[in-house]
């Protein structure tokens, strides 16, 4: 469910969406995947494509070289990952569409590392994690419920179309969730952190969209 | 004495109020509007927000569109401020869920009841191109609907009507899942379909003309046949039909 569940008519609907939608997913089935053939290219930029940020921009002007992904909270060992390091452990490339809950959709081929190998790689979660936020460098908050983090296909990408994660659809990392629209899919990912609760982020809603009054859970 | 045509009774007791909607009819019809209101309007300030429509898997600003508002007249930031799309997320989900649960408890409760069968299917003699013709011109010319029973469905009206719940709801309904990142994942079938989710987001537009069409017929239908006595009926379930003794169909 949900980890707040908003009033009336609307966070009854919400929990009948999640709780449907999770039920015909209990397989963990994965998203379609597409062919080479149906890619954009290059992939449309939305919204951010270049945080003002003071450590982003200097980061950036360098390459990302000494660039570290902070993985911390309810992990066996709170760690920082370079993006070389990220970049080592088992890679999955997937031919996907990105559907932004505003109606248009386009598909890219995404090379990244699992999150699951992420959390992995600073000792794995431990037994009272529940949910994963991420921040960025544009002043976005997401959390992600176990069962989702877990998703083979739920990656940090770092290539797109066989390129380096191009600054405007998110360098140097960027969050797929694929089977949840666009806005879950965060960019310029700054840092982890591993929770039992999102009581104490932003709005306490568990996200900067649902705190913004958009589904937290945007499977549909 | 009963109308060769429509196995319906032609005599009625003038005066004697009858039962012609039954109590779930009349509640699933009110819930009804309510959901399809919030749902067009809804899903009007969703496509407002992002007002262009392809075709296939993919389509974003920029991409060749099948339809542009902007080549309407109505340019893309205008309409956007138009469009809330988070109010328009928020009902359009909710309501089709209201829109769903009520649709299901109808045709459930009504099958059971074999409400269908007597009051929509047409009977094979109200099938022939004839009698179809027929009816198309009386619908056609004004003509005064006012003493025929609610309890008894002209061919086009039973349809119609046959035509919206069994056809044309399920096509929205699949048309609007079909868009879903989440249920497209656990349903893929509704990728191919309508040839992928840029597809169904079009037809699911296209429907929505439609669905508004037939309700500017059906209201339109309403007022011929006497407005304040027709919606009387679908409250209270009863009519009163002051001369109602033979209708010829």
């Amino acid at each position: 469910m949900p980890p707040t569940v908003r009033g009336g008519l609307i966070g009854m609907a919400d929990v009948l969406t999640m709780s449907s939608n999770r039920l015909l997913l209990s397989g963990q089935q994965l998203a379609r995947e597409f062919s080479l053939s149906d890619v954009a290219d290059p992939f449309p930029t939305w919204n951010q494509t270049n945080p003002k940020n003071v450590e982003y921009q200097r980061h950036a002007a360098e390459g990302f070289r000494t660039w570290q992904l902070p993985v911390n909270g309810l992990v066996a060992r709170p760690s920082a990952l370079t993006l070389d390091q990220i970049k080592s452990l088992a890679a999955r490339t997937q031919i996907t569409a990105h559907v932004c809950e505003q109606g248009w959709s386009a598909i890219g081929e995404w090379t990244g590392a699992p999150l699951q190998r992420v959390l992995e790689a600073a000792g794995g979660v431990t037994p009272t994690a529940r949910y994963v936020v991420i921040d960025t460098y544009d002043g976005w908050y997401e959390g992600y419920d176990l069962f989702e983090v877990e998703h083979p296909q739920t990656i940090l990408a770092y290539r797109l179309n066989g390129r380096d994660l191009p600054r405007g659809n998110g360098a140097p990392l960027r969050l797929r969730v694929e089977r949840q629209c666009g806005y879950k899919n965060l960019k310029f990912v700054k840092s982890i952190r591993v929770v039992d609760s999102i009581a104490g982020i932003g709005k306490g809603t568990g996200g900067i969209n649902s705190d913004s009054g958009f589904h937290w859970f945007a499977g549909v | 004495m009963h109308s060769p045509v429509t196995s319906e009774p032609i005599f009625r007791n003038a005066g004697a109020p009858s039962i012609v909607h039954s109590y779930s009819v009349r509640i699933c019809h009110w819930i009804n509007v309510i959901a399809c209101v919030y749902l067009l309007v809804s899903g009007v300030h969703i496509l407002l927000d992002f007002p262009e429509l392809y075709w296939g898997h993919t389509g974003y600003r920029g991409y060749p569109a099948i339809f542009k508002l902007s080549d309407w007249g109505l340019s893309w930031e205008a309409a956007g401020k138009l469009g809330d799309r988070r109010w328009g997320r928020n009902y359009h989900v909710t309501f089709a869920w209201v829109f769903l649960i009520n649709g299901f408890v109808y045709v459930a409760w009504n099958l059971h009841t074999s409400h269908f069968r007597k009051r929509m299917l047409p009977a094979r003699a109200e099938l022939t191109m004839a009698h179809v013709w027929t009816d198309l011109r009386e619908h056609l010319r004004w003509r005064s609907r006012r003493h025929t029973s609610s309890s008894s469905y002209g061919a086009l009206q039973k349809m119609s009507y046959l035509l919206l719940i069994f056809v044309f709801v399920p096509f929205m309904i699949l048309t609007g899942v079909a868009q879903s990142p989440g249920f497209t994942a656990a349903i893929p079938v509704l990728l191919d379909m309508f040839g992928g989710r840029q597809s169904a987001r079009t037809l699911h537009t296209v429907g929505t003309v439609v669905l508004a069409l037939f309700v500017v017929v059906h209201l339109f239908e309403i007022v011929a046949a006497g407005f304040f006595a027709r919606v009387r009926s679908m409250v209270t379930g009863k009519e009163s039909i002051a001369v109602n003794t033979e209708i010829t169909r």
